[in-house]
This record gives structure tokens, C-alpha cells and sequence, in this order.
């Protein structure tokens, strides 16, 4: 939250300004780290720790814990390259989905059909696919190739902006709709992008300039094979190039949370926060809802296209199959464990979801085959294990592991407001500092704690349980 | 603005020439299904007065209210603010502006029942007030260029103004929900006053307030009057704040005017009596 006391400096303006703001911030990274060190000194080595294994962690999984695990007797689940650079794809996605749902309250079941736009968008102009023509822009194949081939650099602006016109196209039918509606708006949505991507390999169309024999649009159940991989300074970054298409994905991360972060502080944050928590009053405000809607729609399908361009040229193919509904509710699930509304949250989910389902349920079927081959294999029923996962969480933590302020608060209703009412009456300005912004919060889930295991106490059967769930109705 | 009308004179709907004049509502008509909401209200504020919409419960206050701001569209009649007209008519479909864009050109309003975003600061409330009239764009956002952080210094500095004016300074950092009822009545002037108002419309402002609270919000409604040199339209049902501070009174009831004038003749007015207290009320006095 920004300090309304901060010193009000000049800014200078244009592109020079801009640069200068840009290295002031570069400058100020070793004094605001100390600030935040002696303020909070146990949280920043944690967040330090954790970003620097982060950074890490490829060369470390390449040099030690993977040999390690090849002539150990007892592997430990270690998240594979290939495993870690579909977290990032995911969190990618995540941040995402967090903008439409999070931030602006609007929630949406079909989000891989952005994915599945980024992917063909990528597909489609750097693969030999459309052999007829040969186009050939800035890109490793020798001119003259079969097929589009652009390189990497454009096929991201490219994906941001289909997924972002789509993302548009889809919102603006929708803007009228709320809740459980939108919710079915949007899965539809979500069926027929793949659907449509699968069926149009045969397609023949004879209208105006336009004739189609039995054209191969998409190339069906096949999907598109082979996708250029990215490549940057002669450094390829595909599926085999090991860790630096992970590091590749990291740098989209943390392009990815800058911009979401960006985003969030801004007047259009402000705008989307406003119409999640009233819709009419935002209006009557001055918010445009249709702007704010369908920015927070093209927006937040955006990151989704850029993940799907990533995820194309990463593995060098893409089909349909990829897309499905369950991928939709893969990324809500993830921002619903997180914590919606707070990005770091969303990652940690994004992180947490992708490990179990890729590395640590396939990694526990293996321990359980080598004990007994009739033993079931976890990463079966990893849906099962989510849904599971979920209705604990919903139960214990519905505000998700590391959530945003507002949304534990919208989540866990009335008694928080009445406990942190009374207490922001008998406070001061000084409420302001994080500090105590969050002992209130551990205050908050004690007094809800407190207020729960009294409700169970008096009446076992009491209603209040209604009160705790979402209402995003998820 | 042009030379604000003399508030002691007379204020009467259709006495003042058109620039006294900030709304001028003519035959305004508001149907739901076969409820007759409104009917034919003809009404006038004259620029810089505190004018008070009353009347018994369902009489039309907050439709007509609703009606002013765009979220609701009139069955018939024409509304302007400010010379401009509200109520655009195209064959026989009737338009009303949308209430974002009548924000823009200058009507703020509060909530009868409050309408805070609970979960934003005191401050970030008042910024969504401030939104209208800011103008960095979304890509401006994402790369923080010095146009968008000047104007969100701006927007800062401007919010923290409006606080102090409603007493709020000090709770900038506090969640709406978690002020009490009198501060956040007040938070939500403090938002409407953001969007930069030439009309306030205060639907019960005082609805809930005991009477030094009461007291205390008729003198910051004068206040805000004198110094932000604001025209007020007002629903209240506290007759001591409505005649207390009101220029001109008009009463509703079933979705008609059924009087105006100074507080003085309308507490007069026998139909008035008699649309409060009955009948026999009205023959009494």
C-alpha cells in the first residue's frame, strides 16, 4: 500500500524521465532491501532464500540433485527442467487468471482458450505448417523455408495481443452477466476455442476471393508439429536445450509479475478492485465498466496467450488436447489454494499445484509400484487429490495460503470486520505500518478462529459454514 | 459560473432563467411495469442552493434521484445538468446518459444505504472518485511512466485533501468497512466531492446519526456549500435538517410534486400535512 505521507518530488516527464525513474529504482534496490531487512528481518531472509534457490535451482537440479538421484537408492521427488519450465508456464497463466478473477472479481471458467490462442498463434507462424507459403522474418530456418517462420520476440507480442482481442471479444458479450452466468459464458468459451482448433483440418470454403479445398487449418488431432523453438544469440531454448528454457521462462515470470504488479497499483487496479466489491457504486463513481471489464478480460487473457506461445515453441508441438476444460480448472484451482487476489499467492499455488501434479504424485506412484505393483498410482487421481485438497482448504483456509488482505477479509465475513472494527477505532494513524497491518490480520483469524470454535460449541448444525464460502460459487 | 441567483428570492420551478438553472427537469415520467414511480415531475435547482427532495416512503425520492445520475433511464421527459441535456431521445427510444459520463460532467452523489468498496483504504476510495478525471492509460500503468506516477502523486496528494476536509486524515490507511458509520457517511462525501461535483446529491445523509452526529453533518453540508461553492440536492427524512438548512423544499408523493417552496410554506401546506400525517391530521391544523 503506498504511504500517503511520502515526499512529493518533481517527476520529470518523457522518455528521459522515464529511463531516470528506471535507474533510480535500479539505485534504490540495495537501500529498500535494507529497509525491508530491519523491518522485517525474518520475512526478507525467508523471500531471500527462497528467490536465490529459486534462481538456482536449475543448476543445481542439473548438477547435483539429479545425479544424486540416478545413483541413489531412495530418489527424491526434484522437479524435472522440463517440469519446472511448465511451473513458470503456469504461473504465467496464473497471474492471469488472477487479473480477471482476482482483482476484478469476474470469474472465468474457460481461461484456457486464451492458452490454446497463444499456442496456435505461435504454431501457426513459426512452424513449417503453412507450407505453401514461405515467409521467413529474423529467424534461425535459411530463407526460403516451407512455412511462416517468425522468431520468438514477435511471437510474444503477437500472442499478447490475439489473446488480448479475444479476451475482449469474449467480455464483451458477457459485461452484463454476473456470478453463476458469466461462470457459464466463459466455460463454453473454453470448449469451443479447442474444439474448433481441432476440427478445422478439413476444411473447404468457397466464398468471394476465398477458396478452400479440404484445407488443413490446424492440422486436426495431429495439432502442429514441428514448432520452431525460441532462440536468442544462438542459444537455443527448447525442450531439449535443458535448462535454458527454464531460465527463458523465468524471465516471463518475472515479466509477468511486473506488469500484474503494475497493474494492480494503478488507477485501473483501483477501478477493477472497485467493481469486485461494487459493481453500482463503481459506476456511479465514474468507472467505466465497460472499459474496466473488457480491459480486465483482454488483459488477463493476455498473460494466458503469452504462456501459450511459450508453451508452443517450448515443446515444438501443439494439438488440441493440450487445451481441455480440466486445464481451466487446474489454474483456478491454483489461484483459489494461493490466494486469490495476491500474486505472490497465486504463484505459490501455481507452484505448489504444478509440483504435486507433475513431479510429486508420479513420484509417489513410483515409490508405491516398487513396494507392490497392485498398489494404485496417485498421479491417477490427481483431480481426486485437488478436489480434496480444495474442500480442506475451503474449510481451514479459504482465503488460500498466502492471501491478499482483502480478499481474507471478504472470505472469512462479518466477525473480521467487527473485530478489526473496534480495533481501527481505538487505533491510530499509525495503523498504516505493515507491521501491525499484520498482527491485526493473525488477530483477525484468531477472532474468527475463536468465533467459529464457539459457533461449533453452542450449535454444531449452525448455518454459518454458508457464510465462509466464496462467492465466486467455486 | 456565472453570478450565482440571490438564494433569498424566489426559487420556484420555472421562475429562474436558464443559467440560474443547474437541473431542469421537465415532465420526468418513471414507470415500472404498471407502478407509476414517478409522474410528470417538473423541477428546477438553482445553481449554489441546498435544495431538499422529501416525502413518505415510496413517494419517488431516490428513483427520481436515480434518474438524475443515469441509473435509470426516464420512461418520458428531459432532464439537463448545467445547460447540457441527460435524456437523449432517438425515434421514440428514450437514452439517458451512462452514470459514468454524468459523473464526468459534475454530479457526485452518496448512497442511501453506504456503498463504500469495504475492502479498500479510506484513501483508495476516494482515488476511485478521483478516477474520472485521471487520464494515464493501462499501458502507462504497466511501464509506471512519469506521466502515470505524477499523476498518482496527484491523486495522492488530492485524496489526502479531500480526507482532511471531511476530518479523515488521520484513517487514510483503514479499511472503509472498518471506520464507523459516521466517518464512513462522511468517507462517502469525500468520494463523491473527488469526482469534482458541481451538484451533490446526498440521498439521507444523516439516516442513522444520532443527534450531535446530525448536527454536526447539516453543518459540514453548509459548509461544504460555502466553501466549495456546491449546489445540494438533498433526501432527508430529519425535518430539523431539512428545515434547517434547506433554500427550497419540494415535496413527493406518489411519484408527484405535490408542493414547494421555503421550508416555511411547505411545513404550512395542508397537503403536505396531509400526505404525512393522514387526513384528519391535515384538518386539524
Amino acid at each position: 500500500m503506498t504511504a500517503p505521507t511520502s515526499p512529493t518530488k518533481p517527476i520529470q516527464m518523457g522518455v528521459i524521465g522515464w529511463l531516470g525513474s528506471l535507474a533510480e529504482a535500479a539505485i534504490n534496490v540495495p537501500s529498500a532491501y535494507r529497509q525491508n531487512f530491519r523491518r522485517h528481518p525474518r520475512r526478507t531472509i525467508i523471500l531471500t532464500v527462497l528467490i536465490v534457490f529459486g534462481i538456482l535451482y536449475p543448476v543445481l537440479n542439473r548438477e547435483i540433485f539429479q545425479p544424486w538421484n540416478r545413483q541413489s537408492s531412495f530418489p527424491l521427488p526434484f522437479p524435472e527442467d522440463a517440469v519446472v519450465t511448465f511451473m513458470m508456464i503456469l504461473s504465467i497463466m496464473a497471474i492471469g487468471l488472477n487479473i480477471v478473477a482476482g482483482f476484478a472479481g469476474l470469474l472465468d471458467l474457460g481461461y484456457v482458450a486464451f492458452y490454446a490462442l497463444g499456442a496456435y498463434t505461435a504454431a501457426f507462424l513459426a512452424s513449417p505448417h503453412f507450407g505453401s507459403v514461405s515467409v521467413v522474418l529474423f529467424s534461425q530456418v535459411p530463407p526460403g523455408f516451407p512455412g511462416i517462420h517468425l522468431p520468438f520476440w514477435m511471437l510474444v507480442p503477437l500472442g499478447f495481443s490475439v489473446a488480448a482481442l479475444f479476451g475482449v471479444l469474449l467480455g464483451a458479450p458477457t459485461l452484463r452477466l454476473r456470478g453463476d452466468y458469466l461462470a457459464i459464458v466463459t466455460l463454453g468459451f473454453g470448449e469451443i476455442v479447442p474444439v474448433v482448433f481441432k476440427n478445422l483440418s478439413a476444411v473447404n470454403f468457397d466464398f468471394g476471393p476465398i477458396h478452400l479445398v479440404n484445407a488443413n487449418l490446424t492440422g486436426g488431432n495431429l495439432g502442429i508439429n514441428p514448432i520452431d523453438p525460441p532462440r536468442f544469440f544462438g542459444i537455443t531454448f527448447g525442450s531439449n536445450s535443458g535448462i535454458a528454457a527454464v531460465y527463458l521462462g523465468m524471465i516471463l515470470l518475472v515479466g509477468a509479475i511486473v506488469i500484474a504488479r503494475n497493474l494492480e497499483r494503478s488507477r485501473m487496479g483501483r477501478a477493477w478492485m472497485a467493481i469486485r466489491e461494487d459493481e453500482i457504486a463503481a459506476e456511479m463513481m465514474g468507472v467505466n465498466l465497460v472499459r474496466t471489464k473488457l480491459l480486465a478480460f483482454g488483459l488477463g487473457a493476455s498473460f494466458a496467450g503469452v504462456a501459450g506461445v511459450m508453451q508452443a515453441s517450448y515443446q515444438g508441438v501443439t494439438t488440441s488436447d493440450f487445451f481441455m476444460f480440466s486445464t481451466s480448472i487446474l489454474i483456478l484451482i491454483m489461484i483459489i489454494l494461493g490466494g486469490i487476489g495476491n500474486i505472490w499467492g497465486v504463484i505459490v499455488g501455481a507452484l505448489t499445484i504444478a509440483f504435486l501434479d507433475k513431479t510429486f504424485l508420479p513420484y509417489l506412484g513410483q515409490r508405491f509400484q516398487a513396494i507392490d505393483p497392485n498398489l494404485p498410482n496417485p498421479s491417477q487421481f490427481n483431480f481426486l487429490i485437488f478436489g480434496i485438497l480444495l474442500v480442506v482448504m475451503m474449510r481451514f483456509r479459504p482465503e488460500g495460503f498466502l492471501p491478499s488482505r482483502q480478499r481474507a477479509a471478504e472470505l472469512r465475513h462479518a466477525p473480521v470486520g467487527q473485530a478489526i472494527g473496534s480495533a481501527a477505532v481505538m487505533g491510530d494513524a499509525a495503523l498504516a505500518s505493515e507491521e501491525q497491518a499484520d498482527t491485526l490480520a493473525a488477530a483477525q483469524v484468531e477472532a474468527v478462529e475463536a468465533e467459529e470454535a464457539a459457533d461449533a460449541a453452542e450449535a454444531p448444525e449452525a448455518p454459518h459454514d454458508d457464510a465462509d464460502r466464496p462467492r465466486d460459487g467455486t | 459560473m456565472t453570478a450565482a441567483p440571490s438564494l433569498t428570492g424566489d426559487l420556484r420551478t420555472g421562475v429562474l432563467p436558464e443559467d440560474a438553472v443547474i437541473v431542469r427537469a421537465r415532465g420526468v415520467t418513471k414507470r415500472f411495469g404498471g407502478l407509476v414511480a414517478v409522474n410528470e415531475v417538473d423541477f428546477d435547482i438553482p445553481r449554489g442552493a441546498i435544495v431538499s427532495l422529501i416525502g413518505p416512503n415510496g413517494a419517488g425520492k431516490t428513483t427520481f434521484f436515480n434518474m438524475i445520475t443515469g441509473a435509470y433511464t426516464p420512461t418520458a421527459g428531459e432532464i439537463s445538468f448545467d445547460g447540457k441535456p441527460l435524456i437523449t431521445k432517438s425515434r421514440s427510444k428514450v437514452r439517458s446518459k451512462k452514470p459514468h459520463e454524468v459523473t464526468a460532467l459534475g454530479i457526485g452523489r452518496t448512497f442511501q444505504n453506504i456503498r463504500l468498496f469495504g475492502t479498500m483504504s479510506t484513501l483508495d476510495n476516494v482515488r476511485v472518485g478521483l478516477h474520472v478525471h485521471m487520464r494515464s492509460h493501462w499501458w502507462d500503468s504497466v511501464l509506471r511512466t512519469p506521466g502515470m506516477r505524477a499523476e498518482e502523486q496527484a491523486s495522492i496528494d488530492r485524496g489526502m485533501e479531500l480526507l482532511e476536509l471531511v476530518g479523515l486524515e488521520t484513517r487514510a490507511e483503514v479499511w472503509a468497512r472498518n471506520l464507523p458509520y459516521g466517518d464512513q457517511r462522511r468517507l462517502e462525501i469525500a468520494r463523491a466531492l473527488a469526482t469534482k461535483p458541481q451538484l451533490l446529491l446526498l440521498d439521507e445523509p444523516t439516516a442513522g446519526m444520532n443527534s450531535s452526529e446530525t448536527a454536526e453533518m447539516t453543518s459540514f453540508i453548509r459548509r461544504l456549500r460555502e466553501e466549495l461553492k456546491l449546489t445540494v440536492l438533498l433526501i432527508e427524512h430529519d425535518m430539523r435538517v431539512v428545515m434547517g438548512i434547506s433554500d427550497r423544499v419540494t415535496v413527493l408523493d406518489y411519484g408527484e410534486v405535490i408542493a414547494e417552496g421555503t421550508p416555511v410554506e411547505v411545513r404550512a401546506n395542508p397537503r403536505v400535512i396531509e400526505a404525512y400525517l393522514g387526513r384528519g391530521a391535515a384538518a386539524e391544523a
